[in-house]
């Protein structure tokens, strides 16, 4: 029995065991409704072996909104628990492990993966290339990251879930205070999908470095594409540095070393220091992105080419250096000296320089501009001032002396989340709706994107701006419960209904999808929004090659160009075009991944043994494997593109 | 498949020559992995709890071996590109061959070196220190016999498809692979052994 | 046979033996701890830069550029990590 005991969740409740049966049911639904329309073959061959990276793109954003609604859950169950004082919906235990998997899910499983999508699906329409440089490796890297989502998912109601918050502190994270697997699941989970995420910032990089189409020198890639260069580069610098921190902690929990430890040397705040070497890059990894989409959007749609490109790109370029040397700013209070915490703070007060260039840049690029509102255009106006007061109360933040009063309060959770929801969540979405029609044909419904947005924006400040107060009076963070006598139930409260309107909102993006599927009209343009950029001069859908000729490219704005100026696009005949064949392995070597991850985190080390082996063989015969891919002929490339242009 | 002739056959083609400049960006990281466990090790040196202290188990003569060793097979796999530059394809074989030997010897002294630390009470788990020198130093030695597998494989691929576009790029993204571990090791012989026995 | 071992990489083979040896004076001889670090930072990055552009042909295409960037950022940021880790950690805790 003690064997099974394992695998047991240590602190039942009902949500949990609802949960299994939901998880349960869904599985088998999927596998009976796949059975039932006969659509194994189809998913097989159109989906689970693709190299396309637009198709690996919309499975990234599959993955990512349903890591939303996880995430947002969590969230929500946090928010009703604190909504009055003493209250018992939940437990400590469980608070603690929901506030951690809410951190971990949405940076890591859905900002992340959304991150990925748009730089799956844009960048190569962006830049006029077939694909990306290694399409294998993309499907490897999606399927990795899957698998790790996935594996850290099912430890909800498998052994139980990470409990010790998403940076996973030592000594709490050790095997004293974290006795469950849950930290186990912690280590090896995001271990998978980061080894996916660092493959992916390697291919990304190659392929916007030698890929982009004629005529497109760095300096005329647009905004999107540069920062998505940034926030690949920024990846390949920090993901190996939490591989390396996974590892050891993965060594301290189950294989007895004293990296992290109280005793024999270890030292417990090593771990801190290393995490935020990695975990204040992230943070840019996550916004550059972010940064790179409103400049489209809102260029786009103040119908003027984007103000400042030189300062746009210089300040990312700043930014990605100094993302490295300002991570002593999370553990002020830690005990180093005045020196170490002056340096720190003077970096992280000179990253709010380029970034307040950028913020510039926008506003002039709006000046004189023919605005229109569109959804994105919505998304990106309310951005401005709600990231703006994020950006300020992280300089207060940045003042390590200040920085004694704010740490670990809420005024922390208040600034956090004002620079992330409106920075990246924002940009997602304005993404999402600005992107949508060149994925699936239709537009989303404008006028229900732009209730979501106010919705979401009004929701956010009622539900975060209470916590800068509370934050700044002494309410701590992670605090499952407080006392009535302390005063926080107003603030806390009006926190609650802010997030019930959000989760309104976000309840709404999924209505959106759905009626716009239904009700949408499919008779739209290649260029629905009158963009500036090479992905909206090809056909929607996109076919397979993305461009049957590649596209000859003048400035930053090449699609314009061709509009205003009669530019020329499209030069020349067709030819043949090289495209990769499909490719099981990615997927079935996740899956022996995914394997090798659940026994190494209940230490099973014969199916540890036995997967490993099988991931080696899998690269083995990739090593042997001869795979020349294919051509798409002539003739097929003129009827694909008679079809399109029918349509 | 469009083959350039005015290069080598490893840059050949375009494939070519986006999998070399992928492999430097990988080494980037690869960079970054290292400098981690660098911090990790020089944060943790003198923390040896009970356990020994550096100076107590580093031996000049088995670290002096390991160098004089990975040194030579860069050297070799140096060689062998160069041979497989101007078309020798046997010599190739012959020096990437070596090269692997050498790689092979110098994982059998580590092996050596590291059991000798474990009858010394110098194990994983004895204190922070070792745990910092064991992980490092068998991160480097998991890179090694992973090259080593790896090299045997391509030694097989050029043996029965000959020096191809694919065979030669494969192989030349192993000796980038190999001389970096060369690099790698010659900090770990100055800034953990060296200097720790200085 | 002399087609085999070109004179470029055998000379640098012989310098990365020399600096080796420099490098070992550290063990055999007398010296201040600032002396020998000094010794051996020299030595290791220089045999580092060697292995770069002897054996591992960094600037031999147009992508040197990317190649070089590349390797430089990530030295600096592998500096600035173990540094910044000792001074937060150690040298001024």
């Amino acid at each position: 029995m003690d064997f099974f005991d394992r695998f047991a969740v240590p602190h039942p409740s009902i949500a949990i065991y609802a949960s299994m049966a939901a998880i349960g049911l869904t599985v088998i639904a999927v596998i009976a409704g796949l059975t039932y329309f006969k659509k194994w073959g189809y998913l097989w061959r159109e989906w689970l072996t693709t190299v396309d990276h637009k198709r690996i793109g919309i499975m990234y954003l599959l993955s990512a909104l349903l890591m939303l609604f996880r995430g947002g859950v969590d969230a929500i169950m946090m928010r009703a628990q604190l909504a009055v004082p003493e209250n018992t919906l939940l437990d400590a235990q469980h608070y603690n492990e929901i506030f951690t998997t809410h951190g971990i899910v949405m940076i890591l499983f859905m900002a992340m993966p959304f991150i990925m999508f748009f730089m799956n699906f844009v960048v190569p329409l962006q830049i006029g290339a077939r694909d990306v440089a290694f399409p294998r490796l993309n499907a490897l890297s999606f399927w990795l990251f899957f698998m790790g989502a996935m594996l850290f998912n099912i430890s909800f109601v498998v052994g139980g879930s990470p409990d010790a918050g998403w940076t996973s502190y030592f000594p709490l994270a050790g095997n004293e205070f974290s006795e469950s697997v849950g930290t186990n699941y912690y280590m090896i989970a995001i271990q998978i999908a980061g080894i996916g995420t660092l493959m992916t910032g390697i291919n990304f990089i190659t392929t916007i470095l030698k890929m982009r189409a004629p005529g497109m020198t760095l300096m005329k890639m647009p905004m999107f594409t540069w920062s998505a260069l940034i926030a690949n580069v920024i990846i390949v610098f920090a993901f190996p540095v939490l591989a390396v921190l996974l590892a050891m902690g993965t060594l301290d929990r189950q294989f007895g070393t004293h990296f992290f430890t109280m005793d024999n040397g270890g030292m417990d705040m090593l771990w801190a220091n290393i995490f935020w070497v990695w975990g204040h890059p992230e943070v840019y990894i996550l916004i550059l992105p972010a940064f790179g989409i409103y400049s489209e959007v809102i260029s786009t749609f103040a119908r003027r080419n984007l103000y400042g490109y030189k300062s746009m790109v210089g300040s990312m370029v700043i930014i990605s250096l100094l993302s490295f040397l300002v991570w002593a700013h999370h553990f002020f209070t830690m005990g180093q000296g005045a020196l170490t915490n002056s340096i720190f703070s003077i970096t992280t007060m000179a990253i709010a320089v380029p970034t307040g260039v950028k913020i510039f840049n926008w506003l002039l690029t709006l000046r004189k501009g023919k605005i229109v509102f569109t959804t994105p255009m919505l998304y990106s106006m309310l951005f401005i001032p709600l990231f703006t007061l994020g950006g300020v109360t992280g300089v207060m933040l940045a003042m390590s002396a200040a920085d004694y009063q704010y740490h670990n309060t809420m005024f922390l959770v208040a600034h956090f989340h004002n620079v992330i929801i409106p920075g990246v969540v924002y940009a997602m979405l304005a993404g999402l709706h600005y992107y949508w029609p060149k994925m699936f044909g239709f537009m989303l419904n404008e006028k229900i994107g732009k209730w979501t947005a106010w919705l979401l924006s009004i929701g956010f400040i009622f539900a975060f701006m209470p916590m800068y107060v509370s934050g700044l009076d002494g309410q701590a963070r992670r605090m499952y419960t407080y006392s009535e006598a302390s005063g926080f139930s107003l603030m806390n409260m009006i926190s609650f209904v802010g997030a019930a309107i959000m989760a309104i909102g976000f309840v709404l993006i999924v209505y959106n999808i759905y009626y716009s599927t239904r009700y949408e009209s499919r008779d739209i343009s290649n260029d629905p929004w009158d963009a500036r950029t090479l992905e909206w001069s090809t056909h929607t859908p996109v076919p397979e090659y993305n461009f049957a000729i590649l596209p000859d490219v003048r400035s930053n704005e090449a699609l314009w160009d061709a509009k205003k100026n009669g530019h020329v696009l499209f030069k020349g005949d067709y030819e043949k075009i090289h495209m990769p064949n499909n490719s099981g392995i990615p997927f079935i070597m996740s899956c022996i991944f995914f394997v090798w991850g659940f026994s190494f985190i209940f230490s099973l080390w014969i199916p540890v043994i036995v997967t490993t082996i099988g991931i080696f063989v899998c690269m083995a015969l990739r090593s042997f494997e001869q795979d020349h891919g294919r051509y798409i002929t002539v003739k097929e490339i003129e009827e694909t593109e008679t079809n399109l242009r029918g349509a | 498949m469009k083959i350039d002739n005015s290069l080598p056959l490893e840059y050949s083609t375009e494939e070519n020559s986006l999998k070399i400049l992928g492999f430097w960006i990988f080494l980037g990281a690869e960079i970054m992995l290292f400098a981690t466990l660098f911090a990790t090790y020089f944060t943790l040196e003198n923390r040896t709890g009970s356990g020994p202290t550096g100076a107590e188990i580093f031996q000049i003569t088995p670290v002096l071996f390991e160098t004089l060793l990975l040194l030579t097979s860069s050297f070799t796999v140096g060689l062998g590109i160069h041979a497989m530059r101007i078309g020798n394809k046997k010599a190739m074989i012959s020096f990437f061959s070596i090269t692997l030997l050498l790689g092979l010897a110098f994982l059998g002294v580590e092996v050596f070196e590291f059991v000798t630390y474990v009858h010394e009470g110098a194990t994983l788990q004895t204190s922070a220190f070792t745990a910092a020198l064991l992980t490092t130093l068998g991160t480097h030695g998991a890179h090694v016999t992973l090259g080593f597998f790896w090299g045997l494989f391509i030694i097989l691929q050029v043996k029965k498809r000959g020096l191809t576009p694919q065979t030669t790029n494969k192989a030349f993204i192993f000796s980038l692979y190999w001389h970096f571990l060369d690099v790698v090791w010659i900090f770990i012989f100055s800034f953990i052994y060296l200097k720790g026995m200085m | 046979m002399n087609q085999l071992f070109p004179m470029k990489q055998v000379l640098g083979f012989v310098f990365s033996l020399l600096l080796t040896t420099v490098a070992l004076a550290v063990y055999f001889l007398d010296m201040s701890f600032a002396a020998g670090m000094t010794i051996l930072l020299v030595t290791a990055f220089i045999q580092a830069g060697l292995q770069l552009v002897v054996f591992m042909h960094a600037g031999e295409t147009k992508d040197k550029g990317a190649i070089y960037t590349n390797v430089f950022y990530g030295l600096i940021i592998a500096l600035v990590t173990v540094f910044g880790t000792l001074l937060a950690m150690i040298w001024d805790m």
